[in-house]
């Protein structure tokens, strides 16, 4: 047992030499202030466990004592410097450390000269105090650390996390060893002892420089979060400058970073997140003139977008200690998604800019369209009424002409909005539950000025009522369209009829010319967009070529939509079908629809003679 | 005055045919040429006109000689139609019914308008200055029977 002790003694001493050798190995690597810190506290432990093997523990070389005493003390110390680093100390607590460290060196120097075999308690005394020293020294940066890592990223959650139970343990076994007496130097306690510390030794250096593999481990959990967040951001987030200070935040929530800053190819900032602008910009230009050798307050990566080279910064806070490779290539990763996000942002920001502008220059031009048509219209329809003296009959037919064309200049107003609200979805529907023989009613009487002597509207109603759930005014204007259409699109007269009905759910308006007809290669553009049929008949024709296009988009809006059968030189029929208010709604109001269908069918014909 | 329910047009046929001074209406309306038109109209009717070309001096006309309904424009040199409506509302609480005429047709706007206690909203191009002058009458009544801020 006594041999298993010794070896295990010597094994723990090797683990520390090596953990100091890795630990130098890893700082040289990657050098920075506050890893300078911890390597130090490290190696000088690592130091002075393998002087503890040195020599003969029965007759200690005093100046290896000493140096040993002092390296101790220094790890300890060098621990305070490193949380010093991330929180620096207040100038009273610095004072009393160094103070605390003076101390206890003339208390070690006075242990290995003056108090040399002393009475074994003054002896215990003089360890206690200087573990007690060492104990402060690492035991507040460790309490520190852990409830600062509550709040951080998980690997660097994970590393202080480790480092602070590395050392407490270490403290832990310490006072235990000088404590406990003469039952913790049997060979057995001292091998629970070593077996202890040998594994606090990786769990020291895992804090120091966690391996890529354990890094994945601990970051399992945030990554999925991360991932949703990204796709969040990327697709959910408003303007630009929402996405930017989104993605600002989670820079810094990956790193573990105090604050974090977006900023345009020009330098100019889009977003900060928990700093100014001017004090980013400070930090950045500070990086810039000593990037080598300066400590790592800020990691900035390049943001590539379309118009020059951005950047994203992260700055370190009080707590995320190392900003190394690790989160360098993370923050690219991360970059490259954010950038992706901001060029998203602008295209859709400017798309949307483009059409709120067209939007605007219609309602202008609209509004500004008006303001002739009023007045043409107003007075025109004074000349008419006879207000502003009397006409003859010719003078009447002009009056009634010109009126006439003022209201197509409005229909043709009303049309340009509507398609311009139809495209940037600002149109919206007021649904009310109508009767669509009501509503198709209406419409023949809203053409009625258009109707001449060589033509006839016959509207064909069912004697009950058509109920559809549809916007009144919207449907009025569709079937109004195409009954204007028919009567345009029949020059040589004829018959037009407006047959309303209803059948297994779907309400139908079918309008029937005896017209000039499509032909069928012809059929495909009827519903697009300016899309007008031009052919030796129709090219004297005026139309904006919107009102089919509008017609069949309010359909499809309400649910339904435009059909249409033609055959050259025979006529068409377009027929608007609608959703019905559902049947099971119908029966109940069952009693209201047949009240008001008793009238019978009705037949409505709109013919109004010329005047002359 | 005529108790009772009334039919609409009998207040402004009462007040035509001299039971009483003719209905004052007042036109809120920067466009001269729109104004003039429906002056010819509405005095036409019978209807007494004042037209104030710019919202302040609407409020003078409302201090001053007080009208039984007001015909208001949105788009004014010194401020928007809306603006006034509003402070037509706190200024004057039972003021007479306002009838909104503009060649604003956007949804949005006739529901602020409508909100803002504007008996009608009426896009001008589609209305006749006879369509409106008919119609008075009607609102005026309305705003009698204290039916402002509904429609």
């Amino acid at each position: 047992m006594t041999q298993a002790a010794a070896l295990l003694q010597n094994l723990a001493a090797a683990g520390f030499v090596a953990l100091g050798v890795a630990i130098a190995y890893r700082w040289y690597r990657e050098r920075g202030r506050a890893q300078a810190m911890l390597a130090l506290a490290l190696i000088t432990l690592a130091v002075v466990a393998a002087l503890g093997r040195v020599g003969d523990p029965q007759h200690p070389l005093a100046v290896l004592s000493l140096v040993e005493i002092v390296g101790f003390l220094l790890s300890g110390y060098f621990v305070l410097l490193f949380r010093n680093e991330f929180i620096p100390l207040g100038s009273f607590a610095f004072q009393a450390a160094n103070l605390l460290l003076a101390i206890s060196i003339v208390v070690g120097i006075l242990d290995v000269t003056a108090l040399a075999h002393a009475d074994p308690r003054v002896a215990t005394v003089i360890v206690l105090e200087i573990i007690g020293a060492w104990a402060i020294f690492t035991g507040e940066p460790i309490a520190r650390f852990w409830l600062a890592s509550r709040n951080l990223p998980a690997v660097q959650r994970a590393r202080m996390r480790f480092l602070s139970f590395g050392f407490a343990v270490l403290i832990a076994i310490l006072f235990i060893s000088v404590l406990g007496g003469s039952a913790l130097r049997s060979p057995t306690a001292i091998v629970v002892t070593e077996l202890v510390v040998l594994m606090v030794i990786p769990a020291i250096y895992v804090s120091f420089a966690p391996p890529a593999l354990l890094r994945r481990i601990w970051r399992m959990g945030e990554e999925d979060e991360l991932r949703a967040a990204i796709q969040d951001l990327l697709i959910f987030s408003p303007t630009r400058e929402v996405l930017a200070e989104r993605a600002a935040t989670w820079a810094m929530r990956l790193l573990g970073g105090n604050a974090a800053f977006i900023t345009d190819p020009d330098g100019k900032f889009i977003a900060n997140a928990g700093i100014d602008p001017a004090r980013a910009a400070h930090l950045m230009a500070e990086q810039r003139k000593n990037s080598l050798g300066a400590p790592d307050r800020v990691v900035t990566v390049p943001l590539p977008l379309t118009d020059g080279q951005g950047s994203l910064g992260v700055v370190a806070g009080p707590f995320s200690p190392v900003f190394g490779t690790e989160e360098i290539t993370q923050l690219r990763a991360y970059a490259s998604s954010v950038s992706a996000g901001l060029e998203r942002a602008r295209v859709t920001e400017r798309m949307a800019a483009i059409e709120s502008n067209k939007t605007q220059f219609l309602n202008l031009a609209s509004h500004e369209l008006r303001g002739p048509v009023t007045v043409i219209r107003g007075y025109v329809s004074m000349l008419e009424g006879g207000l502003l003296g009397h006409l003859n009959d010719r003078g009447r037919k002009a009056a009634a002409m010109m009126s006439a064309k003022a209201s197509e200049m409005n229909e043709l107003i009303d049309e340009m909005v509507e398609a311009a609200r139809l495209e940037d979805g600002g149109l919206t529907l007021k649904l009310v539950e109508s009767d669509l023989r009501d509503i198709a009613r209406s419409a023949t009487f809203s053409v009625a000025p258009l109707v001449d002597s060589r033509h006839q509207v016959d509207l064909d109603l069912p004697e009950r009522r058509v109920r559809v759930k549809v916007d009144p005014d919207r449907t009025k204007t569709i079937i109004a369209n195409l009954l204007s259409n028919a009567i345009k699109y029949s020059p040589n007269g004829g018959p037009i009829t407006c047959h309303v009905r209803a059948r297994a759910g779907i309400a139908r308006v079918a309008v029937s010319d005896h017209g000039l007809g499509i032909a069928p290669q012809n059929l495909h553009m009827l519903f697009t967009r300016f899309g007008r049929v031009i052919t030796p008949e129709t090219e004297h024709l005026k139309g904006t070529g919107l009102g089919l296009f509008l017609g069949r988009q309010l359909a499809r809006l309400q649910g339904g939509d435009i059909t249409v059968i033609s055959v050259p030189g025979k006529g068409s029929t377009f027929t608007l079908h609608l959703p019905s208010a559902s049947a099971a709604e119908a029966s109940a109001n069952g009693a209201a629809s047949s009240a008001h269908g008793a009238a019978g069918e009705e037949r409505v014909h709109t013919n109004r003679r010329s005047t002359d | 005055m005529p108790a009772g329910p009334l039919d609409a047009g009998i207040v402004a046929r009462w007040q035509l045919s001299g039971g009483g001074s003719p209905a004052h209406v007042l036109m809120i309306e920067d466009d001269a040429t729109i104004a003039d038109m429906y002056r010819v109209q509405l005095e036409h009717d019978g209807y007494r006109v004042t037209i104030a070309t710019t919202a302040e001096l609407g409020f003078t006309t409302m201090t001053a000689n007080p009208p039984d309904i007001v015909l208001l424009d949105l788009l004014l040199p010194d401020r928007s139609g809306f603006e006034v409506l509003a402070s037509l509302n706190e200024r004057f609480p039972s003021h007479p019914p306002v009838v909104i005429l503009s060649n604003y047709g956007e949804p949005a706007m006739i529901d602020r308008g409508r909100s803002l206690g504007a008996v009608e909203y009426l896009v001008k191009s589609r209305v006749t200055p006879a369509d409106i002058s008919g119609q008075i009458p009607t609102w005026i009544e309305l705003g009698r029977r204290g039916g402002q801020g509904e429609s």
